[in-house]
């Protein structure tokens, strides 16, 4: 792993956020998830957020994505202001700049690799023939290219996260965000999918935040945060 | 990665990039596609019922003039009630007027009449035949008498165009003296009847259902009638066939001004068989009000199904919706994702049943011997494809609707 990156005093912030907070309405009572949060993440950083049940690592990764708004505070992407986006400006924004992996490796029931690789680039407007290209570029870096026409339900787990992370790559996005990447696959799956991470965050300058309970995959990053009551330490 | 900024900066400074939707459209219309492909079990019913149902409308109202014609036809043997009879009344015992050639001509051409035959007639005429004297009602009529009455032969041939135009001395005989003169309607066949001095070869025995009310008459072509008997009289009496029962009303109205345009209409009378018009018109107004409803009901059953259909479609694929979105999906994305799917459902069902249409109406042509009228056809093919798009609109929107606007956080934690 490259140590300049390791370190994470090198290249330009990507993800910015300061003083995030985070409160839930619960009738009369205002339950605060996310307590004054600030993070910063560089290009070709790996970021692992770790922390346990109820910490409030999910709805941070929620705000990353821009899924849920923030309650106050600010997030800034390359130096620019996101959360004045609009609607549509938030789903050009996720696939404009960001790639999401879940845990549950979410593919698209009944369709082929390829078609799961080629949505986000049907939403960019990407034209069709481009898309073979990329498609074949991305699953080049997980080492899935022979498996581009396969039903993606007779996968194994582990293909299933790797097509997930070259489908998050395929848009060419400045951060990925992963939610519990490991969390359904064997120990071996694990390592190798992990290597793809590092690999991919050392290859293309991309910033990556992973939240997991795992100290394996914190261990392959290069810098780990804990959550414990909505305060962000690290 | 600065290039990567730049883009999204100027993508949100400049949203509307026309030609990046329309490719976005096309794409997200071939997904949608491939969706209903993929689960099409899931909406064969759907599209069986709207099928059924345009494929009936198709058949039935461009195969609907026809149908009215036959089935007008049927029932007219029961009771001609698109029969009507313009006569001249007598003045005594004396005819003053009678329907001139011009004024026949003139009848025809009158729109919805299909057939018009004037009637030349002679009471009480008699004829001898292996010494016995037979008394029987003498008629003179032209080819489209038969088709006024939807008379048929019961033996032999009933006279056509040509005997008519060429004067011929054949005849028709009414079943009831077939019997009485010659013993049976075969034997008829081929005798010889002598009235007024000419003779007359029997060519055909009338059948009908309403032959039994002319079982005592003899019929001659209409020219020979006018050329060798004596006494005849003169057209007073004339039988318009209507195409079907909605034209019997306009047409019984233009006959006077049509007749007066021609000549002196003065005794003339009107008589048409109202009573078993209305009768004829309520049967069938019930008949169409039932093939009608039965149609608009699968159709709205379609309608119904396909909105069931995808109201649970996005139900079931709330986290397909929020994993799309999560990928950059716009909330419009999604609506014409579901939006085409629905469109997609109803137009292959309208395609589907456009071709079953036209097999019903080529079917329909086939039994009814007609030729369908491409033009209504066509007519009906288009309506079907509107209807489709309204139906696939209307039954897909709320459901796009509702997938366009879920929350993505909350789709991604549907279980």
């Amino acid at each position: 792993m490259n140590s300049a990156t390791r370190n994470g005093g090198q290249g330009d912030l990507v993800i910015e956020i300061s003083d995030l907070t985070k409160n839930y309405q619960n009738g009369d009572e205002t339950i605060r998830v996310l307590k004054s949060v600030n993070l910063h993440v560089r290009r070709g950083e790996m970021v692992a957020v770790m922390g346990p049940s109820g910490s409030g690592k999910s709805t941070l990764l929620f705000v990353l994505g821009l899924f849920l708004p923030p309650s106050s505070g600010s997030y800034l992407v390359s130096g620019r202001d996101v959360l004045s986006l609009t609607r549509d400006e938030q789903a050009i924004f996720r696939r404009e700049m960001m790639g999401f992996v879940f845990q549950s490796c979410d593919l698209l029931e009944n369709s082929t690799v390829y078609e799961n690789l080629e949505l986000p680039l049907v939403y960019a407007g990407v034209k069709r023939r481009e898309r073979p290209d990329r498609i074949r570029d991305a699953l080049s870096r997980v080492n899935l290219e022979h498996r581009i026409h396969q039903p993606s339900n007779r996968l194994s787990g582990g293909e299933r996260q790797r097509v997930s992370i070259a489908r998050a790559l395929v848009n060419e996005p400045e951060f990925i965000l992963a939610d519990e990447p490991t969390g359904q696959l064997d120990r071996e799956n694990s390592l190798r999918v992990l290597d793809y991470f590092n690999k991919i965050t050392e290859g293309s300058n991309m910033a990556m935040v992973v939240v997991t309970h795992d100290t394996t995959t914190a261990e392959h990053c290069n810098r780990t945060c804990v959550l414990t009551d909505g305060v962000l330490n690290g | 990665m600065a290039n990567k900024h730049s883009r999204l900066a100027a993508y949100l400074a400049h949203r509307s990039r026309r030609g990046t939707t329309w490719l976005r459209m096309r794409d997200i219309m071939r997904v949608s596609i491939r969706e209903v492909l993929r689960k099409r079990r899931r909406y064969i019913g759907v599209i069986a019922a709207i099928a059924l149902g345009t494929a009936g409308f198709i058949t039935i109202v461009t195969m609907g003039r026809d149908l009215k014609t036959n089935f007008n036809n049927d029932l007219d043997m029961l009771g001609g009630a698109t029969i009507i009879n313009p006569y001249f009344e007598q003045d005594g015992a004396e005819r003053l007027e009678w329907f001139r050639d011009r004024t026949l001509t003139s009848l025809a051409r009158i729109p919805g009449v299909m057939e018009v035959s004037s009637v030349l007639t002679k009471p009480r005429a008699i004829t001898t035949f292996q010494d016995r004297i037979f008394g029987f009602n003498l008629v003179g009529v032209d080819a489209a008498y038969w088709r006024v009455f939807s008379f048929n032969a019961a033996a032999g041939r009933l006279f056509d165009d040509t005997d008519v135009a060429e004067g011929a001395r054949v005849c028709v005989v009414g079943t009831l003296l077939a019997r009485t003169i010659f013993g049976g309607d075969q034997e008829a066949l081929g005798q010889i009847l002598s009235i007024d001095d000419n003779l007359y070869q029997v060519v055909g025995v009338l059948g009908g259902v309403r032959a039994g009310d002319r079982g005592q008459f003899i019929f001659l072509p209409y020219t020979t009638a006018r050329a060798r008997v004596v006494d005849i009289s003169q057209p007073y009496s004339v039988y318009i066939r209507c195409a079907t029962w909605d034209d019997v009303a306009p047409v019984a109205a233009a006959v006077k001004n049509v007749v007066e345009a021609n000549q002196i209409a003065k005794g003339l009378r009107v008589n048409v068989a109202w009573e078993p018009l209305k009768q004829v018109q309520r049967i069938f107004w019930w008949v169409s009000l039932f093939i009608y409803s039965s149609i608009v009901a699968t159709l709205i059953l379609g309608g119904l199904g396909i909105w069931n259909i995808m109201m649970a479609a996005v139900v079931s694929r709330t986290r397909e919706i929020g994993l799309k979105k999560a990928m950059g999906a716009l909330d419009n994305d999604i609506f014409f994702q579901f939006l085409f799917e629905s469109l997609c459902v109803t137009m292959t069902a309208s395609l589907l049943g456009i071709g079953l249409g036209r097999v019903g109406v080529e079917y329909m042509s086939h039994m009814l011997g007609s030729r369908p009228p491409e033009g209504l056809f066509l007519v009906c093919l288009l309506s079907g494809l509107l209807f489709a798009v309204v139906i696939g609109v209307g039954a897909g929107m709320y459901p796009s609707i509702r997938a366009s606007r879920m929350q993505v956080v909350e789709a991604m934690r549907y279980e």
